[in-house]
């Protein structure tokens, strides 16, 4: 039996040769295509998605008062205990720092308090960004198996590779439960496929093209394996001319420039392509050499 | 940031943390476009008393992306042994002399005659081209080459394949040629002409057995075109369910004979008094039906196939092929294998012609036209090694049993075995890389 108010937190549609789970988590449209004709299978693994999305939201959402990370970002210096999930999401974390010379920070996320991408023209001081500075930086960050220390006023944002890191949970999930059904999991245009369709068919999904306005839905075909998108098209300031991007280099707190509109990324797990969408962008003119030199297959817009 | 000039891979090492961070274990997810792959098999193939053939084959496939596949293949075959010639056993040794007019070979009382100068290198070349050309639609194409000792083959094909109903059928149309050259040492024979006997092979300058050979050659070489057409139909029934159909037109015109096969003349005793060269027509239509289906287990997949195969030679035919693979865990399997074959024999199939008796237009005593029924038992074993090639090994056991289609046997013919069982051992190693 699923209780009241589950019944309406998502919803199964039969399609043509599959089935179409939907739900909204992470401020994102959730899809699950699955590859079946049954309909029981369809509702169980969109139930699974979407217990494990909102299971992965309360966790690490930083919107949020009563979570694990309200509390490290709250600790006011002291240690905070942590589970293993957590442990293995902030060792990951720190193996990006390394990869990207400390480009890829969890703690810049504080540097929204300046920055506003709201498409407007207000660029911050340069005051209000030096102000900042000093709480942002990974290398003051402490933790092991049991326990996360940081000094205080610094914060930590998962958002950078939280909807990625459930994408794949959540096909990791379903593929247990439907170990010979090919499930594509899109989380707003964060993809993972459990494994190919019979007869290697290409799944075609639509997404929300981040770079051309004018083709709101691009069809975009895929085998197996994970895709994600990172880009501006939305957040952005425009002043005198220049275009700056909600890609901050948590170095000098302000936007790095010249990084392409959109990236998009080929890998086999979904979150890995994610960090190498962001890495890309965090490389600005040099995005597509610096994809280049990963030898995947990438889709940048400018 | 500057790109890295650290030899470090950056998706390499953020594969790994996913990898931790998910608790997976390393996928090879990642499409691997970039590599060639290798398909190598040695295979042995052992008749008693009869035909050995050792064959290698080296296969390469490449995905370019995008559906666009190259695969070549190399194959070399060693023949050793004795063939058939088609004239028949007799209660006394025969002798004979070689198709190539070069020496003489005895045959002892109440054996099949076989001609032990059966030896050749065979060296095969295939090249294919496949990618798709419009939605939905794949085109494939390719060559072949195939060189032996007198014996020459060129062939190219074509195809397409379109896939309608969420890919869950496949309609396929195929079109080969081949044009094969034989040139026999000492030359094509007349058709139906009496084969020459040399009676004293080391005597140098025996001209009246070099007139007598000459007397029955034709030309050097001569050759046959060979046109297929191919069209099938593939069905998805369901997600362990996979059917398919074919229907095959093929068609040959030139040279079928065999050179170097005969059919003894007997007279009322049933005692050989000469030897003819064989003729078949210089044409055969064949129309063949195939039927395969492959089922999908939790445990393995059974495949199973039937073919009925009918000419204007009147060589109807009917093959039952069916393997079971069965896991026996993730990485092994076994296979066993069987397969059943009958065929109706040619309309100028006869094991021997009668002196006196009207020479037909078309005559050939090869126990191949006959009416026979042949079987194959086999057992594959394949395992995937550790580092993701795979060693597999096959054992198969043939055997043909020719059949009289009615044939009356004149006196001592009785007491031979014109129909010899023919057995062999297949054994093959496959790895693929």
């Amino acid at each position: 039996m699923l209780a009241n108010n589950t019944i309406n937190a998502f919803s199964i549609e039969a399609k043509n040769d599959h089935y179409c789970g939907r739900f909204t988590a992470m401020a994102s449209p959730c899809e699950l295509l699955i590859e079946t004709q049954d309909h029981e299978l369809a509702q169980q693994l969109t139930l699974l998605a979407w217990q494990e999305s909102k299971r992965i939201e309360h966790k690490f959402s930083r919107y949020q008062k009563d979570n694990l990370l309200y509390q490290i970002n709250h600790a006011i210096g002291s240690p905070v205990v942590i589970d293993d999930e957590t442990y293995r999401l902030l060792s990951f974390a720190q193996t990006c720092y390394e990869l990207s010379d400390g480009m890829f920070d969890l703690s810049s996320g504080i540097l929204r308090q300046a920055w506003l991408f709201d498409g407007s023209e207000r660029i911050p001081s340069t005051q209000a960004v030096n102000k900042l500075l000093p709480l942002i930086g990974w290398s003051k960050v402490r933790f092991d198996h049991k326990t996360i220390q940081m000094p205080k006023g610094m914060e930590l944002d998962l958002g950078g590779i939280g909807k990625e890191y459930a994408v794949d949970c959540v096909a990791k999930l379903c593929q247990l439960k439907a170990p010979d059904t090919s499930i594509v999991v899109n989380f707003g245009g964060d993809i993972q496929v459990t494994q190919p369709r019979k007869n290697q068919q290409d799944w075609h999904i639509g997404i929300e093209s981040l770079a051309d306005e004018k083709a709101a839905i691009k069809i975009l075909k895929i085998k197996n394996g994970g895709l994600a998108t990172s880009g501006d098209a939305r957040r952005f300031l425009i002043k005198d001319g220049v275009r700056y991007s909600h890609i901050l280099n948590p170095k000098t707190g302000y936007p790095i420039m010249n990084a392409p509109r959109s990236v998009t990324v080929a890998a086999p797990h979904c979150i890995q392509a994610g960090l190498l969408a962001t890495l890309a962008l965090l490389h600005g003119q040099q995005a597509e050499a610096f994809l280049q030199e990963q030898n995947l297959q990438f889709w940048c817009y400018r | 940031m500057q790109l890295s000039h650290k030899p470090i891979n950056i998706s390499a090492v953020l594969a790994t943390a996913t990898c931790a961070l998910l608790g997976v274990t390393a996928a090879q997810a990642e499409e691997n476009t970039e590599l060639w792959k290798f398909d190598t098999a040695l295979m042995y193939y052992g008749e008693t008393d009869r035909v050995t053939a050792v064959e290698g084959v080296i296969a390469a496939t490449k995905d370019f992306g995008d559906e666009h596949i190259f695969s070549g293949k190399l194959t070399i075959d060693g023949l050793t042994g004795a063939s058939a010639t088609g004239a028949v056993a007799q209660p006394t040794a025969q002798t004979f002399t070689r198709p190539s007019g070069n020496g003489n070979y005895e045959i002892a009382a109440g054996e099949t005659p076989l001609d032990d100068t059966f030896h050749d290198t065979r060296l095969q070349l295939n090249a294919q081209w496949t990618q798709p050309i419009a939605q939905d639609l794949r085109a494939s194409g390719g060559l072949q080459f195939s060189n032996e000792y007198d014996y020459l083959s060129f062939a190219l094909n074509g195809s397409l394949a379109y896939d309608l109903n969420q890919k869950n059928t496949t309609l396929s149309l195929g079109l080969s040629y081949a044009l094969d050259t034989i040139k026999p040492e000492g030359g094509i024979p007349l058709a139906l002409a009496t084969v020459a006997f040399n009676p004293n092979p080391e005597q140098e300058d025996s001209t009246e057995f070099e007139d007598n050979y000459n007397s029955t050659r034709a030309t050097d070489s001569d050759s046959k075109n060979t046109l297929d057409v191919m069209l099938g139909l593939t069905q998805v029934i369901n997600r362990r369910l996979l059917m398919q159909f074919n229907y095959g037109l093929s068609t040959v015109d030139g040279y079928t004979n065999d050179p170097f096969k005969y059919l003894s003349v007997v007279d009322e005793q049933g005692l050989t008094q000469s030897l003819v060269y064989e003729n078949r027509p210089d044409t055969r239509t064949r129309h063949s039906f195939y039927w395969q289906t492959k089922y999908a287990m939790d445990f393995g997949v059974a495949d199973i196939s039937y073919r009925f195969a009918t000419d204007d030679w009147k060589i109807d035919s009917h093959t039952i092929d069916s393997r079971l693979r069965i896991n026996l865990s993730d990485t092994t399997y076994i296979q066993p294998h069987f397969r059943y074959y009958q065929q109706a024999a040619a309309e100028f199939f006869q094991p021997f012609m009668q002196e006196g008796e009207t020479l037909p237009e078309f005559a050939s005593a090869d126990y191949r036209l006959g009416e026979m029924t042949a079987y194959t038992l086999g057992l594959k074993y394949g395992m995937e090694l550790d580092n993701g090639d795979e060693l597999s090994f096959r054992l198969e056991y043939y055997q043909q049993s020719p059949k009289n289609a009615g044939f009356d046997e004149p006196g001592v013919l009785q007491d031979m075995e014109l129909y010899p069982t023919v057995k062999a051992v297949i054994a093959q190693v496959s790895y693929r890389f």
